[in-house]
C-alpha cells in the first residue's frame, strides 16, 4: 500500500522487537539471596493494617541497625488476602523467609512442608526459647517440632460499652453466666437504640469456649469436637435472638465491615480477642472495656492463651538469619516498647517488663492478669481448620439472614468441614 | 458498510465475511517476488512473535495444564492425584456451586440487556448533531475506562452501603430497604448497576453503527408518515442489528466473567449469605483459599463450555433477527 513497506526495514524491526521481548521476559529473574553490598536479604510478611505496618517498620529499622549484615524486605496485606498471596508464594517454593502465623495454620502448613523447624536454630544458639510468659513457648510446638515463636498472647474477651451496661445495672465480672449475659443484652436492646451484642453465632473461637465449658471443643486433633445437635442448639438460639433484636441487624453489621459493629456504635458489646480493644478504641470515641466470657456453671470459662507467631519458611536459604531475626523480634525490649499490645500481650518477660502499658494497653494487661489464673491449655487445630472456620462464619451469616434454615445450615457446615478437614 | 467503520474495527463484517474475498496467492510469480513475499511473511511472524509467545506461554499452556488439573485432586503443594470425573460429579452436588451458577445467571440475564439498552439509548441521544457532542461522548465513555478498576468498586461499595448516599436518597422517596451491600436480596443489583454504568464501550460501537444507517431510509419513512417509534423499530433496529449482535455477544461473554467488582464490592466475601457469589468468585475461593486447584479447574472448564454454548446459541439465533446488507442484495 505504501512505499515504506520495505521487507528489509520490516525484518530489522521485527528482529529487534523479538529480541526486546525475549530480554524483557528473561531478565526478570530474582536474585533471591544476597542484597545490595553483599548483605543477606530476608523477606518478612505479615497481615494487619497500616498502623501495625508502621510499628513493624520501626522495629525493622532497629534490627537492621543492630545487624548491619542483614537486610529485611517487607510485605503486608489484610488477613484474607495475606493467605491467598502466601499460598501462591509457598506453592511456588517462594514463601517469605519469615512471616506472621497463628495456631490455625500450623498443622496445615506443616503438612505441606512449608514451615521451618526452628529447633536446630535453638540448639545452635541463634534463637532463645527462654523467658516466655505463661507457657507461651509451647504455642508453636507441633509434635516436637518448633514451627512458630509467639510474639504476643491473647485471650478471648467481651469488649463492651460500660456506659450501656451501667444503664441497665449489670456489671460483667468473673464467673458471670450466660443467663445473666442474655438478660443484660435483652435489657440493653429493649431500652436503647443499640443492640446488646454485635452477633456471635459465627465466631468459631467463642463457640469453642462455650463447647469447652461443656467438656467438648470445636476442634479435636483431626476433626470436629461437637455434634450436629450441639450446633443446631447454638444456631437456633442465635437465629431467634437475632429475630428478637438482641443482636445488631446482620445486614448493617455486614456493611460496617471492616469496622466492627461495636466500634460503629451499632451494639453494646462484641466477643473478640482482647488485643482488638486497641483497634476498636481507635475507631470509636465511646469508651470501651474488657469483660471475661460468661460461663455455663459460674466457674469455667474454657479460656486459653492464643498467640500470633513468627514462623520461618522451610525453603529459606538463610535459616540462621531468620532465627536471629525472630530472636530479636521476640526478645528485644525496644521492640516490645514499639509494638505494645498490638499483637497481644508481649510474649517474653524482657518485652513485657520493658513496655509500660498505658491507656487501652493497661486495660488489656489488667484483663490478662485476671484471667491468667484460669487459662487452660489450647486445643491444637487440625489442618483445614482455617477453611472450616471460614465456612462456620459464612453459614452462620446465612442462617441469621434467613437465607438458610438452621437445619440446612448445620448439614452444610458439617459437610464442608468434613471436606476441609479430610475426615 | 464495512469501510467507513474500520476506524472502530468494524465489529460486524469480520464475523461474517471470513476471508473469502482475499485474492488467491497461489498463482505463478517471479522468484524475486516470491522471495519478497517470504521476507514479508517472516517479518510478519516476527512482529507477531511477542503475541504468539505470550499466547503459548500465558494462555495455551495454562489452559492445557488446567484441563489436566480438572481431572485431578491438586492442592498446589503436593503432586496432582488423578481422580477422573470426580470433580465434575462433585460440582453438580455442590449447593454453593449451584448458588454461584444462579447468581451469575441472574447477573448476566438482568445486567446485559440493561447495559445494552443504556448504551443504545445514550448512543441514540448522541448521534444528533449538537454543541459539545464530543464532550458528551467522552463523558459517557469515561466510566468504562475506569470501570474495571478496583478503586471504582470501592467507591461503589461506599455509595451503596448502609446509610450512604443511595440509602439516604431512597429514604427521601419513602423507600427504606437499607444499604444494598448487606442485603442478600439487593447486593446483586448493586453489581448490575455497576456494570450498566459502564456502558461506554458498547455505546461507542452503537454510535458507529447508527452513523451507517442511510439517511434516505428515514426520509422515505417520514414521507410515508412513520413516527419516531416506528422508524426506530423498522429502520434503526434492523439496520444496526449486526452491531447489536456484536455487542450482545461481547457483553454476554464479559458478564459471565465478572470477578473484580463483585470481589471488591462485597469486601472479598462475595456475600452476604453468598448473595454475591458470582461464579469466578467461588472458583477463586476454591482455588486460592481452599487450595482445591483441581476443583477450581473443573469449574473453569464448565464456565468455558457454558460460555461456548451460549455463544453458539446466539450465533444460531442471529439468522432470525440479524440483518446483513449483503443478504438483501
Amino acid at each position: 500500500m505504501r512505499s515504506w513497506r520495505s521487507a528489509q526495514g520490516l525484518r530489522a524491526a521485527g528482529v529487534s522487537m523479538a529480541v526486546l521481548g525475549l530480554m524483557a521476559s528473561g531478565c526478570g529473574g530474582d536474585g533471591g539471596g544476597a542484597g545490595a553490598g553483599g548483605k543477606v536479604e530476608i523477606r518478612y510478611s505479615w497481615w494487619g493494617g497500616q498502623e501495625r505496618a508502621e510499628m513493624i517498620n520501626k522495629t525493622i529499622a532497629l534490627f537492621e541497625k543492630k545487624n548491619p549484615g542483614i537486610e529485611v524486605k517487607t510485605d503486608f496485606q489484610d488477613y484474607e488476602n495475606f493467605w491467598k498471596k502466601f499460598n501462591t508464594q509457598a506453592s511456588a517454593g517462594n514463601a517469605p523467609d519469615v512471616f506472621q502465623n497463628s495456631v490455625a495454620f500450623l498443622r496445615k502448613y506443616d503438612d505441606k512442608r512449608v514451615l521451618l523447624d526452628l529447633n536446630a536454630q535453638v540448639k545452635a544458639g541463634n534463637l532463645s526459647m527462654e523467658n516466655f510468659r505463661a507457657g507461651l513457648e509451647k504455642a508453636g510446638d507441633v509434635q516436637g517440632k518448633l514451627l512458630g515463636v509467639p510474639v504476643g498472647g491473647n485471650t478471648f474477651a467481651l469488649v463492651y460499652n460500660p456506659a450501656e451496661y451501667k444503664k441497665v445495672g449489670v456489671t460483667p465480672a468473673e464467673g458471670w453466666t450466660w443467663d445473666q449475659y442474655n438478660a443484660a443484652i435483652e435489657k440493653i436492646s429493649d431500652g436503647g437504640k443499640l443492640a446488646g451484642d454485635s452477633g456471635h453465632g459465627g465466631i468459631m473461637y467463642l463457640y469453642d469456649l462455650v463447647l469447652r465449658q461443656q467438656d467438648k471443643a470445636f476442634f479435636t486433633e483431626d476433626g470436629l469436637g461437637f455434634t450436629e445437635a450441639d450446633l443446631k442448639d447454638w444456631w437456633t438460639k442465635h437465629h431467634d435472638q437475632t429475630k428478637a433484636g438482641l443482636y445488631t441487624d446482620p445486614k448493617k453489621a455486614e456493611q460496617a465491615k471492616p469496622t466492627s459493629a461495636l466500634s460503629k456504635d451499632l451494639s453494646a458489646g462484641e466477643f473478640t480477642w482482647d488485643n482488638f480493644l486497641v483497634r476498636y478504641t481507635s475507631e470509636t470515641k465511646v469508651p470501651l472495656a474488657l469483660a471475661p466470657v460468661p460461663t455455663t456453671d459460674g466457674k469455667r470459662t474454657g479460656q486459653y492463651i492464643s498467640s500470633l507467631m513468627l514462623s520461618g519458611s522451610a525453603r529459606t536459604k538463610h535459616p540462621k538469619e531468620v532465627a536471629q531475626f525472630i530472636d530479636f523480634m521476640v526478645h528485644d525490649p525496644e521492640v516490645g516498647k514499639i509494638m505494645g499490645y498490638d499483637r497481644g500481650v508481649l510474649a517474653t518477660n524482657e518485652q513485657f517488663e520493658a513496655y509500660e502499658p498505658v491507656g487501652v494497653s493497661a486495660q488489656i494487661a489488667e484483663y490478662e492478669k485476671k484471667v491468667a489464673d484460669n487459662v487452660e491449655p489450647i486445643t491444637p487445630h487440625p489442618a483445614g481448620a482455617d477453611i472450616a472456620e471460614a465456612a462456620f462464619l459464612r453459614i452462620a451469616t446465612d442462617v441469621v439472614m434467613g437465607t438458610t434454615s438452621v437445619d440446612d445450615g448445620v448439614k452444610q457446615f458439617f459437610s464442608e468441614a468434613k471436606t476441609a478437614l479430610g475426615s | 458498510m464495512g469501510t467507513a467503520m474500520t476506524d472502530l474495527q468494524a465489529p460486524a463484517p469480520p464475523i461474517r465475511d471470513e476471508s473469502s474475498e482475499q485474492p488467491s496467492t497461489s498463482g505463478r510469480r517471479p522468484a524475486a517476488a516470491r522471495r519478497r513475499a517470504r521476507g514479508e511473511s517472516l517479518a510478519g511472524y516476527l512482529f507477531m512473535s511477542p503475541w504468539i509467545a505470550g499466547f503459548v506461554l500465558l494462555t495455551a499452556g495454562p489452559m492445557l495444564a488446567s484441563l489436566y488439573l480438572a481431572f485431578t485432586d491438586y492442592n498446589l503443594f503436593d503432586t496432582p492425584q488423578w481422580v477422573g470425573l470426580d470433580n465434575f460429579t462433585e460440582l453438580f452436588g455442590d449447593p454453593r456451586w449451584q448458588k454461584s451458577v444462579e447468581v451469575t445467571t441472574s447477573y448476566v440475564v438482568v445486567g446485559t440487556p440493561l447495559k445494552l439498552a443504556a448504551a443504545l439509548g445514550v448512543a441514540l441521544l448522541l448521534t444528533k448533531k449538537r454543541r459539545g457532542q464530543g464532550f458528551y461522548r467522552a463523558a459517557f465513555y469515561a466510566p468504562s475506562l475506569v470501570g474495571a478498576s478496583v478503586s471504582i468498586a470501592i467507591v461503589w461499595r461506599a455509595l451503596f452501603s448502609d446509610d450512604a448516599i443511595v440509602d439516604r436518597t431512597q429514604k427521601i422517596f419513602g423507600v427504606d430497604v437499607g444499604g444494598w451491600i448487606g442485603d442478600p436480596d439487593m447486593v446483586i443489583y448493586a453489581l448490575v448497576a455497576l456494570t450498566v454504568w459502564q456502558f461506554g464501550a458498547p455505546m461507542v460501537i452503537f454510535l458507529a453503527g447508527l452513523k451507517q444507517v442511510p439517511r434516505e431510509l428515514y426520509e422515505a419513512a417520514e414521507v410515508d408518515g412513520a413516527g419516531a417509534w416506528r422508524r426506530f423499530r423498522s429502520i434503526t433496529l434492523p439496520m444496526i442489528s449486526p452491531v447489536l449482535f456484536f455487542n450482545l455477544l461481547l457483553e454476554t461473554i464479559h458478564s459471565f466473567q465478572i470477578f473484580a467488582s463483585a470481589y471488591v464490592v462485597t469486601n472479598s466475601k462475595c456475600g452476604p449469605a453468598d448473595a454475591g457469589l458470582v461464579y469466578t468468585c467461588y472458583l477463586y475461593e476454591q482455588g486460592w483459599t481452599n487450595l482445591r486447584m483441581g476443583y477450581a479447574s473443573a469449574m473453569a472448564w464448565m464456565l468455558l463450555i457454558t460460555v461456548g454454548l451460549v455463544t453458539a446459541v446466539l450465533f444460531w439465533s442471529q439468522r432470525r433477527w440479524v440483518h446483513y446488507e449483503e443478504d438483501a442484495r
